[in-house]
């Protein structure tokens, strides 16, 4: 009788399981498990020991993919006047920068389209990228792309970071240009997340490179092409490309890489770059550089740890390593002439002994840069010796806030992973008296004798949180009694002790809110008039433990320059070597690995509200179904509003409606602005994992979302645009 | 009527099918909430396994107790449900859902379970 029980057991699990809602969550290929070996002292000895390479190395073929010349140095003094950017002021029917505009508020004051008519809301055009996984290509892609728009023309790169100008009333492709970025050199993921339009201060109007088109690449790159034509730009850099490797020493393809427009303050253009997570703790710099947006000639850097010279290191040498990087989409202020720089951690994310008290005072924080110098004039930190990738992931938002006297203060919202949102003055970097910041206790010094926490972290008191409460024992779930019995003993068997609990090698640790936010790269939208800001979150915890050496070696975790490297093996956001420190670490969400279901209960992703005025929360509701989710990946077709992790920003317009995908239903949907309910909804052919944008042609506004999925999100990978607009009868 | 010493029909077999998975839900219960005890966690898996172990148990063998105590235990996971959760509906899901289910179940068994029992003497003899 045992089997037909079983048998019985199976079917009965089956029948319940498909009835139910469940979420989508990221892949991981290993749980955390215990290894009693002593942790080494070996990080004292340097970062020799593990067998680095040198970080004088000579670049591997192919990481400069261009073969580009170094660039020169240019005196700030030297750097002409520059004119007014598209973006300081946009045309009322234009979407001219990534966030739309300089504020990068992703408010648009188009008003055609309303909670009224938006039911009616039909595909305009539908424009392939040509960009996806090749056959026997491992699925790295994540467009992440948002078009920009000026005149009748819609500007965007491919995830692979080709160029292109396309009609932006019915998506035919004006040209394009190939960028020629290889797969090898695709990091953790293949995006871009858009292009930045560039008016020349020199070149006339009617010629050439005059208006021009800006992206950075994934090889490292910084591209400038005419506006009119696609053709590269020859006066910049060296025929229209600058080599973005120049002083990184060591490195391989891969290891840093560029996802994010660049902005261009005052004539400079700055840029940031990725570094790939967990890797080793001497990886390449996490650098930011200034360069003449003319030209393209070197400006200044701003090296971490080598924070007195802003020149570029000297042939042989190069800008000091392992410091924190920044990966986020970078905001600009041309008025008080400084760029926000939204920083990282420093290399080896969740090992913090080996950091320099430099790197300790700017990682996971805000950085005001002088654009200038590249000298911080402020830098307001968010987490403190940050070992939970709690990077800022978001591009933070400038808008002017309104006190109670009447007064006016230049304002910034930065949004975080951890759900906690920081209102600053961006003339000071301090909180504004309105949104005052408490230091409060966090669990340390902790277990890590050698890597002792910090004793408080900031939380910004004033502001409405975007997270749940720290996870209890009782919010543990499951499709049946077993699977919720299965995550409390998970839960049990770690260590949790709330917001902050150290990693530890002991035993796995709890981390909530995780890596993935709170508020991630989608970053927030604020509707200026009203005083509303819009703001998408998740609620998806990570397990995470520290692993010794031999135990990360074991598990075939060697970082990317290694030769023996198997990417399969540990990715920026999953098991990482951490290499040259005593640990490794592996990271997976807190999930039932053999159902794919998170262990916490529903919902994973959230989208509200927040009345900046009152600090209240006008509406807070689940985002995303259960269509496309279910235990081992199965959809359940489900309409079940779950609230599902998501990746990606919304829109907000003045016609009174929020447009928003990001969840792992690949829906993009219209929410009324002033309900928090869904007005209209579309299914995407591919995963919303992008912010979308709106603007209008001939009187027309269209609203367009890059449905590039995303491979750690489990959504469809597809090279499409898609673009509604109302049929026009309906208008 | 010639031999009741096994069962034979179909409200029979069904009837110790559930009854071994009940059993077995016991053993996982009993095995998982013990574990889970000794960690600090609830003990409420526990307690239930070993009355969902006495349930089976009891059905298997053709004893009406062992329907009533499922139902009991199901009763007890309302109650338990409510006190940890209230009325949060995705709190109810994991907890209730597949329990109710095999409460109907253990419902429509009743009259096999109740027929059995009194006739269980006479088999039981028979043996």
């Amino acid at each position: 009788m045992r089997k037909p029980a079983l048998f019985a057991a199976t079917i009965l699990g089956g029948m319940i399981s498909t009835s139910l809602a469940l979420a989508q969550v990221p892949p991981s290929n290993s749980s955390p498990g215990e290894d009693d070996t002593p942790p080494s002292a070996a990080h004292q000895e340097g970062p020799g020991k593990f067998g680095a390479p040198s970080p004088y190395a000579p670049q591997a073929p192919g990481v400069n993919a261009a073969n580009l010349p170094d660039i020169a140095e240019i005196g700030i003094d030297e750097i002409p006047t520059a004119v007014p950017q598209r973006d300081a002021n946009p045309a009322r029917e234009d979407w001219p920068a990534y966030g739309r505009d300089s504020n990068q508020s992703r408010y648009s004051p188009l008003d055609q389209l309303t909670p009224q008519n938006v039911g009616q809301l039909k595909r305009a055009f539908i424009y392939h990228t040509g960009s996806k996984p090749g056959p026997g290509q491992q699925n790295k892609w994540a467009a992440e792309t948002t078009p920009i728009k000026v005149g009748d023309s819609l500007y965007m790169c491919s995830a692979m970071n080709d160029m292109m100008r396309i009609d932006a009333t019915n998506g035919k492709e004006i040209w394009r240009h190939k960028a020629g970025v290889k797969y090898h050199s695709i990091p953790y993921t293949a995006a871009c997340k858009g292009v930045t339009y560039y008016t020349s201060s020199t070149v006339p109007e009617g010629q050439p490179c005059h208006e021009r088109i800006m992206e950075a690449t994934l090889d490292m790159r910084l591209i400038q092409v005419d506006a009119e034509t696609g053709k590269l730009c020859e006066g910049f850099g060296h025929g229209g490309q600058v080599n973005l490797m120049q002083g990184m020493g060591e490195s391989v393809p891969g290891f840093v890489s560029m996802t994010t427009p660049p902005p261009v303050v005052n004539g400079i253009a700055i840029v940031n770059h990725e570094v790939l997570d967990g890797q080793r703790r001497w990886a390449p710099s996490g650098v930011i550089r200034g360069y003449d947006a003319e030209s393209g000639k070197f400006v200044w850097a701003w090296d971490v740890n080598n924070p007195d010279d802003h020149h570029q290191p000297e042939p042989g040498k190069h800008y000091s390593r392992g410091t924190p990087n920044s990966w986020a989409a970078m905001t600009g202020d041309d008025a008080l002439g400084l760029v926000y720089v939204p920083t990282g951690n420093s290399a080896a994310d969740y090992y913090s002994a080996m950091r320099s008290d430099k790197e300790n005072a700017v990682s996971s924080s805000v950085v005001a840069l002088d654009v200038r110098t590249g000298e911080p004039r402020w830098v307001f930190q968010t987490v403190h010796k940050d070992v939970w990738d709690y990077d800022l992931g978001s591009q933070v938002t400038k808008f002017d806030y309104r006190h109670a006297d009447g007064s006016v203060t230049p304002a910034l919202l930065v949004p975080t992973k951890r759900g906690q949102t920081f209102v600053l003055d961006r003339t000071t970097g301090k909180p504004l008296p309105e949104f005052p910041v408490v230091e409060k206790p966090a669990p340390s010094p902790g277990p890590m004798s050698d890597d002792p926490r910090a004793p408080t972290q900031p939380y910004s008191v004033a502001f409405p949180r975007l997270s749940f409460p720290d996870l209890k024992e009782s919010d543990m779930w499951g499709m049946s009694p077993i699977d919720q019995l299965y995550c409390r003993i998970k839960f049990r068997k770690a260590r949790y002790l709330g917001e902050f609990t150290p990693p530890a090698v002991d035993k796995p640790n709890i981390e909530y809110p995780g890596y993935n936010g709170g508020s991630d790269w989608g970053s927030m939208a604020y509707d200026p008039n009203a005083g509303i800001v819009i703001a998408n979150w998740n609620s998806t915890p990570m397990y995470d433990q520290l692993i010794t050496r031999r135990k990360a070696d074991k598990l075939g975790l060697r970082p990317i320059d290694n030769p023996h490297y198997d990417p399969s093996g540990g990715g920026a956001e999953g098991n990482g070597a951490q290499a040259d420190t005593p640990y490794g670490i592996v990271v997976s969400p807190f999930w039932n690995q053999y159902t794919g279901m998170m262990c916490n209960k529903p919902p994973y992703g959230m989208i509200e509200a927040i009345d900046v005025k009152t600090k209240k929360v006008l509406w807070s509701r689940p985002l995303g179904t259960a269509r496309a989710n279910g235990p081992w990946n199965m959809p359940t077709g489900l309409p079940l509003n779950i609230g599902t992790p998501n990746n990606g920003g919304s829109v907000v317009t003045k016609g009174g409606l929020v447009f928003v995908a990001a969840a792992t239903d690949n829906q993009i949907r219209a929410i009324d602005l002033k309900t928090g309910k869904d007005v209209w909804s579309d299914v995407l052919p591919g995963g919303g994992q992008a912010n979308p944008m709106t603007y209008e042609v001939n009187g027309k506004q269209y609203v367009a979302i890059m449905a590039g999925g995303h491979h750690f999100m489990m959504t469809p990978v597809t090279d499409q645009l898609v673009v509604y607009a109302l049929p026009d009868k309906a208008q | 009527m010639t031999s009741r010493s096994r069962p034979r029909r179909l409200g029979d077999w069904a009837t110790l099918a559930l009854a071994l998975l009940i059993g077995l839900f016991g053993l996982i219960f009993v095995g998982g909430g013990g574990y889970l005890a000794s960690l600090g966690g609830s003990l409420y898996y526990l307690i239930c396994g070993i009355v969902l172990i006495a349930s089976g148990g009891l059905m298997a063998m053709g004893r009406l107790l062992g329907g009533w105590l499922f139902l009991l235990a199901w009763a007890g996971t309302i109650v338990w449900t409510i006190y940890e959760v209230g009325f949060d509906w995705w709190g109810w899901l994991p907890r209730l859902f597949g329990p109710t289910l095999i409460a109907i179940l253990v419902v429509l068994s009743l009259p096999v379970l109740r027929r059995q029992d009194t006739i269980r003497p006479v088999s039981r003899g028979a043996a």
